[in-house]
């Protein structure tokens, strides 16, 4: 829930800035599969339906455990228009273990028999190792994958490795002080499927405008204006070229004392809010709303979020 | 009787008669329509704002009330109070 804004720079350094841009001293950009995180903030909180509680624990100020119960409905992917729900419920057990700021490592349990596991390891100071491991008891789903971050001064670039001779490869570079630009490849052993997109992103303190196509018909935009350091406006439009569907959202951000407000509208009938309620330190309050007026689903869900 | 029935007949058989009904069934059909989609833009407008605006108003509002307590209080005390004020709800 860490706010994303950052702190406005005076007149002074604003005017310096727009003076003479100094390339040899450009300032880190963002990882690329960061590129849309402001627009993601604000137009895709994590909205469910049911019931839901998590409760964790840290055992001392490296180790940490956490539990999860959730309960409530889950929506089965299907052929027809119709909506087809069923109930289900769900205990998540968590083990977290963070030696700040090297290594991470999380691990996550499900009853129906999921497991996921995830390190991140500062191999040297420019060098970051990431893997990500999800199994299943279904066949054929388990997936693996690998990921080697290289911060450079004003550049970043990143290596992935994953299960399915999946292979893929990352470059973002700052061009000026506001905008960097970017590009990746990647190639899908299994599938036969390789492609190429390119990413552009232009921010300031008051706005983040991106932009990123991708050879498999994909053209993600997003525009965010930060009103002021609670508030901020989101806009994004995604298109698939081969698919023939566009979709175009607009979502706001309220960030207050007590609470954080998220809600948005998108262009397929889909109205959307997420409530983050402090009530207490270290005790929220989660409510999420999500209305589909063309399919007629209406999902609302109520959670707890205890200890952090 | 049977001229009664024939002027009746012929009353309601006329050209006048027949478009004034056509056309009071179509004004009906018409309305009805309208007052179904008006309704149903009504209901998706209304549960819409009831969603994304209503909350935002209640968050705001508290919001303000808080500032004003605190500036209140800050007066009161004659000291700025950087931290928010712990409230129990």
């Amino acid at each position: 829930m860490a706010t994303m804004v950052p702190p406005i720079p005076t007149s002074d350094e604003k005017k310096n800035h727009d003076v003479k841009v100094d390339y040899s001293n450009l300032p880190c950009p963002i990882p690329f599969e960061e590129l849309h995180r402001e627009a993601m903030m604000s137009l895709k909180p994590e909205l469910f339906e049911g019931c839901r509680f998590d409760f964790t624990k840290m055992l001392n100020h490296k180790f940490s455990l956490n539990h999860s119960v959730s309960m409530g409905p889950i929506e089965i992917p299907s052929q027809s228009a119709e909506v087809i729900k069923i109930p289900t419920s769900n205990y998540e057990f968590g083990a977290t273990f963070i030696d700040h700021p090297r290594l991470v490592l999380l691990g996550r349990l499900l009853t129906d028999g999921r497991l996921t596991a995830r390190l991140k390891y500062d191999m040297l100071e420019n060098l970051t190792l990431k893997a990500n491991a999800q199994l299943t008891s279904e066949p054929h789903m388990s997936q693996g994958m690998m990921n080697l971050d290289y911060k450079g001064k004003d550049f970043r670039t990143q290596f992935q490795l994953g299960n399915g001779a999946l292979l893929g490869a990352s470059y973002i570079q700052s061009v000026t002080n506001h905008l960097s630009l970017g590009g990746e490849v990647f190639w899908a052993g299994q599938h036969r499927k390789s492609g190429v997109g390119y990413a552009a992103r232009y921010n300031t303190d008051k706005m983040v405008a991106t932009g990123q196509v991708a050879s498999t018909g994909m053209v993600l935009l997003s525009y965010v204006q930060k009103v002021s350091e609670k508030v901020s406006l989101a806009t994004d439009l995604m298109c698939n070229y081969l698919s023939r569907d566009v979709t175009a959202s607009f979502g706001y951000d309220y960030i207050l004392r007590q609470c954080r407000l998220r809600g948005k509208v998108d262009s397929n009938g889909v109205c959307a809010a997420y409530l983050e309620e402090r009530l207490n330190m270290g005790l929220n309050f989660i409510l999420s709303a999500e209305l589909d007026h063309k399919k007629k689903d209406y999902k609302f869900g109520f959670g707890l979020t205890v200890g952090e | 009787m049977s001229k009664n029935s024939s002027v009746l007949s012929r009353v309601t058989d006329s050209a006048v008669v027949r478009r004034t009904k056509s056309v009071a069934k179509d004004t009906t059909g018409v309305a009805k329509q309208l007052l179904r989609s008006t309704g149903k833009a009504a209901w998706i407008a209304g549960t819409s704002f009831l969603i994304l605006v209503v909350p935002l108003i209640i968050a705001m509002d508290r919001e303000q009330q808080i500032n004003e307590l605190e500036s209140q209080q800050a007066n009161i005390l004659g000291t700025p109070s950087a931290h928010s004020i712990p409230l129990a709800n």
